[in-house]
């Protein structure tokens, strides 16, 4: 008995013998990382290796197909559409692009747009978002699947989101493990961040920019590691991929830099880095500038500039160390080396500055102030479930540099504007997976029985040349007979059980949240509005395509419409008419001018309409539904934007009571009870009663009772309204016939010839007192009320 | 000229006897219907007689049929040819009688003609809040090629508001109906302009151009999709359009049409209603025992001038319209379908896509179509593409529901073809993999690359090798903890011999895997053979501790000595095997 005692013993020491030899290394956390499941993929020949990788598609494969299912909420729910704004423009695009090929797209003028002077579409989009819908129709058409331009549209985002799961798994795995990787891409697959831009009929750039967004980072971080060229290319051209689809490639730009300069600050410079960045920014540059779109801006704008600075200084350092070698003056070359970085760091730093506080921010900031786009709150509520845990990653993380920069870079760009949160959600999602994958490589390790591989102190640059390998070894099954049964250190089974249980509590706590959040927040498609009864059957409210399509089919085919921009995109889409102003904004002037149209008065307004060739004025209405973004409620914004441009004319204080409050009943402005939008809005609704609780007229919108009901309009009439009121469209009337006046007289005086002339002159008179009676009644009335 | 004309029309000796006229004007259609009694007045029996359609009702002319009344109560349709009468403008039509009348017989004919657009709006532009007035004009008379000898006109109309209507013969109004006649003794060619201005209010829906697609496919379904053009060719609406008033005031906008139904096959599924821009939710689908009825209501309320577009399709079980009888197949369907009540056409067109492959194609149809070149339709998993027939008509009315049948034959291996092609396409995929995963596709050769890996299986391999000789030792321990329980020298003796061979076959073995080693030029061979070195000595510690055990079995050391021997001993083997791994590790 004693001898066995002593053998298990020996075991006993040998085993903590050892544990200590790998935690003599530093990095256990790391290593047990690669140790985790690095071998996956890439060592397909082994057995366990092979199951693994069969693990991670079907994993990678779920993700997939969860991501895209619970993208198709809208779609089952309603239909298959176009959702929102500016997707009906990329839609309409695309339809141009499917429908006349790819030349005539670039050279596209949109003479529908922008009223009278159209707008240069080829010029003016960043065209991956259409080309890529095109191409895949194209494709399909080719194999004979006749599948329509708009299904591909709405479809595309949720199949890219797929993709995207695929790129961040490819990255993860990059940074950290597969495992993490794994993680990371079924949380990008669902989160709802990123699906609020991808949901099925969500048909925007951001639906695929955010996968090249990822596959960007994905071959940066492959390319610095290996310092190939051929990594470095393919980092291009999913860049180019990415300046074609999305106005945010300027964070690729910023970023990478970034990470380059402060790899350089932590005399990280190495060959590998040297062709990557240099390759990188040249070829990035000349392909990016083949957009029509961007054209010399990468040359030309802040934004570009520290991408530039950092390539100098990248030049500058190489440089020096080409001289260092040669050159025996050490004392003399650390000096000029840290006086040459620190000059740059200040240029660059500057320049960041700059760039991100004084232009790029405030400008993007500035174009969405009416539309409800934001959502902040929601944007946010991914965050609270990930964000306890970034810290404790960012304390494990010392040697892949690449995370905390994109994540600082991220969390300083959501910071500034809440739609970009967007590009933080992958990082997020990144972070969190690498937090848990290694939380559960602590505490499932039960079946671990693989011991770390000898971890290697990676900052050393040979040993990070060879990571690839070293990721490749961890796969191999390396058993040490001499610990086989040791037992673990500290934890006890329950503590790991309750810790695992917990998290994966999270984690489904996690995935119900995700799919809340999207069927309620994110699934309308915003075009088709659904209401609910008490018996829980659903109303749709179809009033938007009803007006539309009211005006595609029963107007004249160049008939011009004039509504608030916010409807400009959904007008040209689906009603396919000509319009003043719409979603890209682009000329503030006219925009101005259309706002001042909606805030003048009737007459005013009718001039304005008349010199921009007006045929029908379109507006929405909520007063009858209750629906809150109606065109009273953004009324101060056109007058604001108007005031801007025409500040004699038009001023934000005529429209608020003399309390300074903004109200549409009796107490109201008499300005604003006059204004075209205002008599647009109520014609004829001040003699509705909606119910009998209610007043006549009685706005339940604003719940106030109209102070102007008795509205007439004298330029204008009612063309259309749809069912609910909510959209209304009036008909701008032409000018009278002066000429018929004329031609009446001349026949009076053929006829009546043997009349003598008083008689003549009497009638002619008339005819004219006729003619202009309202005038005269008005100036009789006038001189009485001054009297 | 007249007596000529009069003895040309004799010749037949053909004589409308009594002629019972009814205009129903109560739709946006005219329909005249006309009974007449036909009476051969010649000496010889006739075999045909010919119906005639005024000249300025002529174009407006949808549908004209004929019927026997028989005697008992069933009409027998008769077959019309389009003809002229020499000297004469009009529309003619040769009716062919079943059976020839003969000298003096008489023969009651029922005749039923459909006319379209002839209603029109007057005034032609109104108010939201007016009534919709149209003019009718007509003829009094039955316009024949025979002298009629009693003639009577009941006109029935849409309401009892009637502006104005001609007076010949002093007609009788009774709410929605004016009597005109009798009249006797009317020549031949007769015309007299009726003209009746009433108020119609019935929807003034037009089809201004409709196409029906239909989709034959021999897995069991048929696909008909019809794409609508709709248009109010009522008065057009004058100024604007209120909804106020349209939703408050029920006599708002009487003329308009707000929805209407559609009767589609009871075998109908999947039905959809949608146009460019998606689904139009307003539409209702009822079930009914022996139809489905859609309510079609259009996304806006169509009022006179106003139109729309739209697209219906459902699907059918293939079986209740295919017939087979070996390659031979026959599509039995309606040639057009309902779309609403008393729906008038102006512009149709058919599509049948059959099945690719399917040959020798052949349409039957009711009434004369004209047939456009055939086309091809690809779609999915097509090859060669499907046969298309386009055929073309103008002007239809709700008779012309009929159904037409298109023969053609197929052959029935060609329906493997679809599956098979996805297999193939399939297996080609995937052995793209295969070869693309097993086959070195580099353009360069690495061979430091090759030499790692050489080196990678090499130590893995000695890892196994050192790994199971660690395992030897332990073994032995075993051997040596039952020897001293059962004292038995051969079970001892037996174990180390079995040690000392395993132990040098893997020695050997793993020598010749460090000379491979450095063959390669790696120094990791320096390091296996340190290794050897340490487990030699391990190997003697092993069998020390043996040595020792023996003697203490054979009483030769006491226990405590043994004890503590044993504990240093097994310390430095502990040592050394601690040793091992760490270079193992570092393999």
């Amino acid at each position: 008995m004693a001898e066995q005692h002593t053998a298990s013993d020996c075991k006993q020491r040998a085993s903590q013998g050892a544990g200590g030899s790998v935690s003599g290394n530093g990095r256990p956390n790391t290593a047990a990382g690669c140790g985790g499941g690095g071998g996956g993929l890439s060592g397909g020949l082994t057995q366990p290796a092979g199951w693994q990788s069969l693990l991670s598609f079907t994993i990678l494969f779920l993700a997939w197909l969860a991501g895209f299912s619970s993208r198709l909420f809208a779609v089952i729910r309603f239909e298959s559409i176009i959702h929102e704004f500016d997707p009906w423009f990329n839609y309409r695009s695309t339809h141009h692009l499917s429908t006349n090929g790819f030349y005539e797209f670039l050279n596209w003028f949109d003479e529908r747009a922008w009223y009278p002077l159209g707008r240069i579409v080829g010029g003016t989009v960043y065209p991956g978002l259409m080309v890529t819908a095109g191409l895949i129709h194209y494709l399909l058409n080719l194999l004979n699947v006749t599948v329509h331009i708009r299904d591909v549209c709405v479809f595309l985002a949720p199949i890219f989101s797929g993709l995207t799961a695929i790129s961040t798994f490819l990255l993860t795995r990059e940074l950290w493990n597969q495992g993490a990787g794994l993680l990371a891409a079924c949380f990008i697959a669902i989160v709802p961040g990123y699906i609020s831009r991808s949901v099925a009929g969500s048909f925007d750039n951001e639906g695929i920019a955010i996968f090249a967004l990822q596959f960007t980072y994905y071959l940066w971080v492959k390319s610095v590691k290996t310092g190939s060229v051929f990594w470095t290319i393919g980092c291009c051209l999913s860049y180019f991929y990415m300046v074609s689809a999305w106005g945010g490639y300027v964070f690729i730009i910023n970023l990478i830099p970034l990470h380059v300069f402060v790899l350089l600050l932590m005399q990280r410079y190495s060959r590998r880095l040297y062709i990557a960045y240099s390759t990188f920014y040249i070829v990035g540059l000349v392909l990016s500038m083949q957009i029509p779109f961007v054209g010399f801006q990468p040359i030309r704008t802040s934004e570009h500039m520290a991408a530039a600075g950092v390539f100098a200084l990248l030049q500058a350092y190489a440089f020096l160390q080409y001289l260092k070698d040669r050159l025996t003056k050490q004392e003399f070359q650390t000096l000029f080396f840290l006086g040459v970085s620190l000059a740059a760091g200040v240029v660059f730093l500057t320049v960041i500055y700059l760039t991100y506080t004084g232009e790029t921010a405030a400008t993007m900031a500035t174009q969405h102030h009416s539309l409800a786009q934001h959502m902040p709150s929601l944007y946010f509520s991914p965050l609270p479930l990930i964000n306890p845990i970034k810290p404790v990653i960012l304390n494990l993380d010392t040697e892949r540099l690449f995370d905390p920069v994109l994540s600082a870079f991220a969390v300083y760009f959501a910071g500034v504007m809440v739609r970009l949160m967007l590009t933080l959600t992958p990082v997020v999602c990144m972070l969190s997976a690498i937090a848990f994958s290694s939380v559960f490589e602590h505490y499932l390790g039960d079946d671990m029985k693989r011991e770390n591989p000898p971890a290697e102190d990676s900052s050393d640059e040979d040993d990070k040349r060879n990571s690839g390998n070293l990721y490749d070894k961890a796969g191999k099954v390396r058993k040490h007979v001499s610990e086989q049964d040791r037992p673990e250190e500290g934890l006890g089974p329950n503590i790991k059980s309750i810790v695992t249980m917990l998290m994966l509590m999270l984690l489904m706590m996690f995935a119900v949240h995700c799919t809340w959040v999207t069927s309620n927040a994110y699934s309308s498609p915003s075009v088709v509005l659904a209401s609910y009864n008490h018996d829980g059957s659903r109303n749709i409210l179809d009033d938007f395509r009803e007006a539309y399509y009211w005006l595609r089919q029963n107007t004249d085919e160049h008939a011009r419409v004039m509504s608030w921009w916010d409807y400009g995109y959904q007008i040209a889409g689906m009603a396919n008419r000509t319009t003043l102003v719409d979603n890209n904004t682009w000329n503030n002037s006219h925009i101005a001018l259309v706002g001042k149209a909606m805030s003048s008065n009737e007459s005013a307004a009718y001039e304005i309409m008349k010199s921009l060739d007006v045929d029908y004025v379109l507006i929405i209405f909520g007063g009858v539904i209750g629906y809150s973004g109606d065109d009273i409620n953004k009324f101060l914004w056109m007058v604001r934007i108007a005031e801007g441009e025409h500040p004699k004319d038009i001023r934000e204080s005529d429209y608020f009571t003399p309390q300074g409050e903004f109200r549409v009943d009796k107490a109201g402005s008499p300005t604003l009870l006059n204004c075209l939008m205002y008599k647009m809005s109520y014609y004829r609704f001040g003699e509705m009663q909606l119910d009998f609780r209610t007043p006549p007229g009685f706005d339940r919108t604003r719940n106030a009772e109209i102070g102007n009901k008795d509205i007439r309009l004298k330029h204008l009439e009612e063309a259309f309204t749809s069912e609910h009121w909510l959209v209304r469209i009036y008909r701008v009337k032409k000018q009278e016939n002066r000429q018929a006046l004329d031609h009446k007289l001349r026949n009076v005086a053929a006829k009546q010839k043997y009349t003598s002339k008083k008689v003549c002159i009497s009638c002619l008179i008339i005819v004219v007192i006729f003619k202009y009676r309202f005038f005269f009644f008005f100036s009789i009335g006038y001189q009485m009320f001054m009297q | 000229m007249l007596v000529w004309l009069l003895r040309a029309a004799a010749a037949d000796g053909l004589v409308n006897e009594e002629v019972k006229r009814t205009v129903d004007l109560s739709t946006h259609l005219a329909k005249i219907s006309a009974e007449i009694l036909l009476a051969n007045q010649g000496g010889s029996p006739v075999q045909s007689f010919t119906l005639a359609l005024e000249p300025e009702l002529g174009p407006h002319l949808a549908y004209v049929g004929a019927s026997v009344k028989g005697e008992e109560e069933e009409d027998e349709s008769l077959e019309l040819k389009e003809t002229a009468v020499h000297g004469r403008s009009g529309t003619f039509f040769q009716v062919q009688l079943p059976s020839a009348l003969a000298a003096g017989g008489k023969l009651r004919v029922k005749v039923e003609t459909v006319l379209t657009h002839v209603l029109r709006p007057f005034p032609s532009h109104i108010t939201q809040a007016e009534r919709q007035l149209v003019v009718f004009q007509g003829n009094h008379y039955l316009y024949s090629p025979y002298p009629t000898r009693s003639q009577s006109t009941r006109v029935r109309l849409a309401s009892k508001t009637v502006e104005s209507y001609t007076k010949l013969g002093n007609p009788s109004k009774n709410d929605e109906v004016i009597e005109y006649g009798p009249f006797k003794d009317v020549a031949p060619f007769s015309q007299d302009t009726m003209k009746i201005h009433y108020e119609n209010n019935a929807p003034f829906l037009t089809i201004s151009s409709i196409t029906r697609t239909i989709e034959v496919s021999h897995w069991g379904n048929i696909a008909v999709e019809e794409t609508i053009d709709l248009r109010h060719t009522g008065a057009y609406l004058k100024g604007p359009f209120s909804r106020y008033d349209y939703q408050r005031q029920s006599d708002s906008g009487i003329s308009s049409v707000k929805s209407f139904k559609t009767i589609l096959p009871a075998s109908a599924q999947d039905v959809y209603y949608r146009d460019e821009i998606g689904n139009i939710s307003t539409s209702h689908l009822q079930v009914l025992e022996d139809s489905v009825e859609v309510e079609v209501r259009p996304r806006f309320p169509l009022f006179g001038g106003w139109k729309t577009h739209y697209i219906i399709g459902y699907n059918l079980p293939s079986y209740e319209y295919l017939y087979t009888l070996g390659d031979q197949y026959a599509l039995k369907m309606r040639l057009i379908d309902h779309v609403y009540d008393d729906q008038v056409i102006d512009h149709m067109t058919v599509k049948v896509i059959l099945p690719e492959g399917a040959r020798n194609v052949h349409l039957d149809t009711p009434y004369v179509i004209d047939r456009s070149p055939d086309q091809l339709h690809y779609t999915y998993l097509d090859t060669f593409g499907r046969p298309v027939l386009v055929a073309t008509k103008n002007n239809l009315v709700e008779q012309h529901i009929q159904d037409m049948v298109v023969h053609y034959t197929f052959n029935k291996i060609l329906m493997l073809q679809e599956p098979l092609l996805v297999v193939g396409a399939f297996y080609i995929l995937f052995f793209t993999v295969i070869i693309y995963v097993r086959l070195d596709f580099s353009i360069t050769k690495d061979p430091a690359a090759e030499v790692r890996m050489k080196v990678a299986s090499i130590t893995e391999q000695v890892l196994t090798l050192v790994n199971k000789r660690l395992g030897l030792y332990r073994q032995m321990d075993e051997v040596v903890n039952r020897y001293k329980q059962s004292r038995d020298t051969g079970a001892l003796n037996s174990g180390r011999k079995t040690l000392e061979a395993e132990h040098r076959t893997l020695t050997n073995d793993i020598a010749a895997l460090q000379a491979r080693l450095k063959a390669e030029g790696s120094d990791l061979a320096e390091k296996v053979g340190e290794i050897q070195k340490l487990d030699g000595q391990v190997k003697e510690l092993v069998n020390q501790s043996c040595q020792e055990s023996e003697r203490l079995v054979a009483g030769k050391v006491k226990k405590e000595t043994y004890i503590t021997s044993e504990k240093t001993l097994a310390g430095k083997r502990q040592e050394l095997i601690s040793r091992i791994d760490s270079l193992l590790d570092a393999l």
